[in-house]
């Protein structure tokens, strides 16, 4: 029952034919992958997309047979250039490993060694291919050059952590370039980076890509990236892959109920909160190893019916071109689905002018001393925030971000001169100086749910511990209080008596929310609140989020990297960089132009899932020290329209260059528009 | 089975751990269980730790032979052979039937005297060890969660402590305060504290910066409410290991002590006292008055810190 690959498996770079992976637990093998079939030929990039657990990276991993100790492979081939790597010995694999085939991790730091500079390491990778030393300096200067990195020498006297994380990718992709390999396995090579690095190493993967003709696999959980750098795409769900096609295709006119679910529960086309809730899927992933149904997606489908409970669905050819295919019964009924209303639209109150600001900070500063050297982490921040809004707060990583979220918290205190206000009075700094009042006024979101709850509390605890401590009721009424929270956030009354480990992702999530919310906030802080979560997962922590502004007309302050999370989300958006605000307007000021010219440089970073052709602006160089800010505007070392003569001499003042769009930035508004009509 | 998504808040983008579908296995948590069957995993994890660590054969002997030196410390003289004290038998018999261990100087039964002499060590040196910790928690806590310079003082009183000479500084606190069981218990205690102090702040340190003790502060927490309260459940780990490790090493110092002359006095049958008294006589080929109660000793602090490896083991593997 393999499918139809219409790369034949002689040409294929790397074929993986029926294979079944099971991993032994407690003596019992699980099944992971359960008959996954696809081929990859030279230089074609495919990518595998679906939740964690699904079995995309065991995949990855097992085409190299870098299986975990209680990983074996069950069943099937892997052919690498018609090689079968599956029934290699020891010494043959170490060869295939050395010379044929290459892999690149999430994380560049723990790819490499820290103890060892950058150059050494390099350059064992090509003595490893029996290159002599002199030899092989050679080489890793070249590999180094290859991977655009322009100041080889320097590099390689380095030590991997003395490099920012966008160099170490470089580094990482470098070595693993090194043999020329056939194929080029990426796990998830930019998750750990911010958008305008993760953009550079993509274009990266691109160019090489065509110098080296290597086949590329590609996991990823952000579908954007897979779209823009791959040519075809399969869809896995609990460890088979239910449609596979061109990326193109399969990302326009998904054929899977599955594809569909994954990309409607994504905020896409700027569909904001106040238009559309976002689709979820119901249900979970199956566990791993269980029984499964006939059709491995039965019980989350719209569409299942008694068919899909008998009879596995048989793969069907999607189209004429026979390159694409999807594992479903309905394939008649897939648009039933597509054009059934999402949920009811919430009545949302959108931001007006007569909404009272409930937070505004005026010159708030932070200056972190380290050692003797001071820097500052956030400069002169003045922001006001009216009731039921949210504020989106966007920029790349060390921009200020979290910073200026504990500091309107009170987990850092301000430096002198500025003020933190709460429904017009200014409060105290640090928290522990505010009134109960004000303590409960502010709450906050935080990004690593495992992190944020006490492990060794349960729920039911943690939430009554806060309703306690905010509200001030106590006995059955606070009891009662916890457990109307928890329905809020539809949590079930068993959720309560368990403890965090026990609950997935996206409920400890909704803990922590109903946490924050335990003291009716008037404002909730969420810093990067789903960004640990599957997509489907956070359509329904956002969908929430959405309900329980609606509700209870709390203020949100947004902080994120996703784009289209942020634009679904925020009435209004403050972009920053290097710990000020650069620009500041309303969420459709922001996605439509003028912007400020780091504001465009982020925005174009986005590798779009709808497939929009946007000119890239490009980013040269990292983001500077804080502790050393450039002279003039902070962003002109970067800035690819900055006046010289001008831009490194003073720094521009935020500016309100229209109602309620403010922006940071020596040239004119009517100016940018020009130079960004192009897009 | 622990948690599946490994803290990892230091990159702005991380989505997930880095192979997190290979490690699924280990790690089941990310899918929804229904509730009952969560719970019966929570306690199928529980047994699974007891069962793990008593399949353990260190732990099992361990156990054993305190359970044997408990018994013989609450029965004492009720089933000793003779009488511990008893001076009517011929001095420096040789083991033979009547006694197993031989006689002494004084003409007692030196297995009956072993036997006896488990009570003493008995009573002092668990409460020693409980109660260096309950001092080392509490000052190491206050060193992790405060910081700043109330940390600095008590690092370097720390430190300052750590290079003393134990014995030394046991042996001139104990003249000097008379020798009470009460002296030996707090000065042994007082020894063990910076030792646990300095564990316990490692551990705080790492909880400190975690989202929940933000949190707290959050809504309002007091310092003590998030130290005694939010992260003491979660350090608990190492501070049982720590205990276990404390009373091996307890029971040892206290020997010592007692072997040094400070400690219960004859004609008490403490086992360093024994030791101390037998030990003149070796050289005259009388070996028995020294080597059984000294077996006694080695066989205890063994035995505590083979359970203490267990349980140690046992609790960094879950």
């Amino acid at each position: 029952m393999s499918p139809h690959v219409e790369t034949s498996v002689a040409a294929a770079a790397l074929s993986v034919d029926n294979l079944e992976v099971a991993y032994t637990v407690r003596g019992i093998d699980r099944a992971v992958l359960r008959g996954v079939s696809f081929s990859i030929a030279p230089g074609e990039a495919y990518g595998l997309v679906g939740e964690s657990g699904c079995g995309k990276s065991t995949t990855a991993y097992a085409s190299m047979r870098y299986l975990p100790r209680n990983g074996k492979i069950l069943s099937g081939r892997v052919l690498v250039d018609g090689d079968d790597v599956t029934n290699m010995t020891g010494s043959q694999l170490q060869r295939f490993r050395a010379s044929e085939a290459s892999m690149v991790y999430q994380d560049p730091a723990q790819a490499m060694n820290p103890s060892i500079k950058v150059g050494r390491q390099l350059i064992e990778s090509f003595t490893l291919l029996g290159r002599s030393k002199a030899d092989a300096t050679n080489d890793a200067l070249q590999a180094l050059r290859r991977v655009r990195i322009a100041d080889c020498e320097r590099v390689m006297d380095r030590y991997p952590f003395q490099l920012s994380g966008g160099m170490q990718q470089r580094v990482v992709i470098a070595m693993a370039l090194a043999c020329d390999p056939k194929l080029l396995v990426l796990d998830e090579p930019t998750t750990g980076l911010d958008a305008t690095v993760e953009a550079e190493v993509l274009d990266l993967v691109r160019v090489l890509r065509e110098e080296t003709n290597a086949a590329v696999l590609m996991i990823a959980h952000n579908l954007g990236i897979v779209r823009s750098l791959c040519d075809r795409v399969g869809v896995m769900y609990a460890g088979q892959i239910v449609e596979e096609g061109p990326c193109r295709e399969v990302f326009d006119d998904p054929q899977h109920p599955y594809t569909v679910g994954l990309l409607r529960s994504l905020p896409r086309r700027g569909v904001r909160k106040t238009e559309q809730a976002l689709a979820t899927i119901p249900g979970m992933l199956p566990l791993i190893g269980t029984d499964l149904p006939t059709c491995v997606f039965v019980d989350r489908c719209p569409l299942a019916d008694d068919l899909c409970r008998t009879v596995v669905p048989p793969v069907v050819p999607v189209g004429i071109t026979g390159n694409r295919y999807t594992r479903c019964h309905h394939l008649d009924r897939i648009s039933d689905i597509i054009e059934a209303p999402t949920d009811v639209p919430i009545g949302i109150l959108a931001k007006s002018e007569d909404n009272p600001d409930v937070l505004e900070l005026s010159h708030v500063s932070k200056t972190f001393r380290q050692r003797s050297t001071e820097v500052p982490a956030l400069v002169e921040v003045d922001l006001q925030l009216g009731e039921g809004e949210t504020l989106g707060i966007v920029g790349e990583s060390g921009s200020g971000k979290s910073t200026l979220a504990k500091t309107m918290l009170g987990i850092e205190s301000a430096d002198m001169g500025g003020v933190v206000s709460l429904d017009g009075h200014a409060v105290a700094a640090k928290t522990a100086g505010r009134s109960a009042d004000d303590k409960r006024a502010m709450q906050m979101v935080f990004q690593n749910p495992d992190s944020a709850l006490n492990r060794a509390w349960s729920v039911r605890r943690i939430l009554l511990r806060s309703v306690t401590k905010l509200t001030g009721i106590k006995g059955d009424e606070a009891n009662d209080r916890v457990e109307k929270l928890a329905a809020q956030l539809r949590l079930t009354p068993r959720h309560l008596d368990l403890k965090p480990r026990q609950l997935s992702g996206g409920l400890k999530q909704r803990v922590a929310i109903a946490r924050a919310f335990a003291g009716d906030p008037r404002i909730v802080v969420c810093d990067e609140p789903t960004s640990a979560l599957d997509v489907s997962v956070q359509a329904a922590i956002l969908n929430l989020l959405a309900d329980l502004q609606a509700e209870q007309h709390t203020s949100y302050v947004f902080i994120s990297h996703d784009m289209g999370v942020v634009r679904y989300l925020a009435d209004r958006i403050a972009v920053m960089y290097l710990g000020r605000i650069q620009e500041i307007g309303l969420t459709d000021d922001i996605f439509n132009g003028p912007n400020h010219p780091y504001t465009e440089a982020l925005l174009s970073a986005v590798p779009s899932l709808d497939g929009e052709i946007t000119t890239r602006i490009r980013l040269d160089g990292e983001i500077p020290s804080p502790a050393n800010p450039p002279s003039g505007c902070v962003f002109h070392p970067r800035c690819p329209r900055a006046i010289v003569g001008v831009c490194e001499v003073s720094e521009p003042p935020l500016v309100e260059v229209a109602i309620g769009h403010s922006m940071r930035c020596h040239i004119s508004i009517d100016e940018l528009r020009v130079l960004q009509q192009g897009h | 089975m622990s948690d599946t998504e490994h803290p990892g808040p230091h990159r702005d983008h991380l989505i997930s751990t880095p192979s997190a579908d290979a490690l699924l296995p280990a790690t089941p948590v990310e899918i929804e269980l229904s509730g009952a069957l969560q719970l019966s995993e929570r306690h199928q994890a529980r047994r699974e730790n007891w069962r793990l660590i008593r399949r353990r054969p260190a732990f099992m002997i361990g156990t054993f032979i305190v359970a044997v030196w408990l018994v013989c410390a609450a029965l004492g003289d009720r089933i000793t052979p003779h009488n511990p004290l008893d001076f009517r038998v011929s001095t420096h018999l040789s083991p033979r039937a009547a006694f197993p261990f031989g006689t002494d100087s004084q003409g007692r039964d030196v297995l009956s005297r072993v036997m006896a002499g488990a009570l003493d060590v008995m009573k002092v040196a668990p409460l020693a060890a409980v109660l260096g910790v309950v001092f080392g928690v509490t000052v190491g806590m206050l060193m992790g969660y405060i910081g700043g310079w109330l940390d600095q003082i008590l690092s370097r009183i720390v430190e300052a402590f750590l290079a003393l000479p134990v014995l030394l500084v046991a042996l001139l606190a104990i003249t000097t305060l008379g020798n009470s069981t009460l002296v030996v218990i707090g000065v042994v205690s007082a020894l063990f504290t910076p030792v646990v102090a300095r564990t316990v702040r490692a551990a705080v340190l790492a909880e400190r910066d975690l989202d929940y003790v933000t949190s707290a502060k959050l809504r309002g927490e007091s310092s003590l409410f998030v130290m005694f309260k939010e992260i003491l459940p979660n350090v608990s780990g190492p501070i049982i290991v720590e205990l276990t490790v404390r009373i091996g090493y307890a029971v040892f110092t206290v020997a010592t002590l007692s072997f040094l002359g400070a400690g219960p006095q004859p004609p008490s049958p403490d086992w360093g006292a024994q030791v101390s008294e037998g030990f003149r006589v070796i050289s005259a080929g009388i070996w028995w008055t020294t080597f059984f109660p000294a077996v006694a000793i080695a066989s205890l602090v063994i035995a505590v810190n083979l359970i203490a490896d267990s349980v140690q083991s046992v609790l960094e593997a879950s």
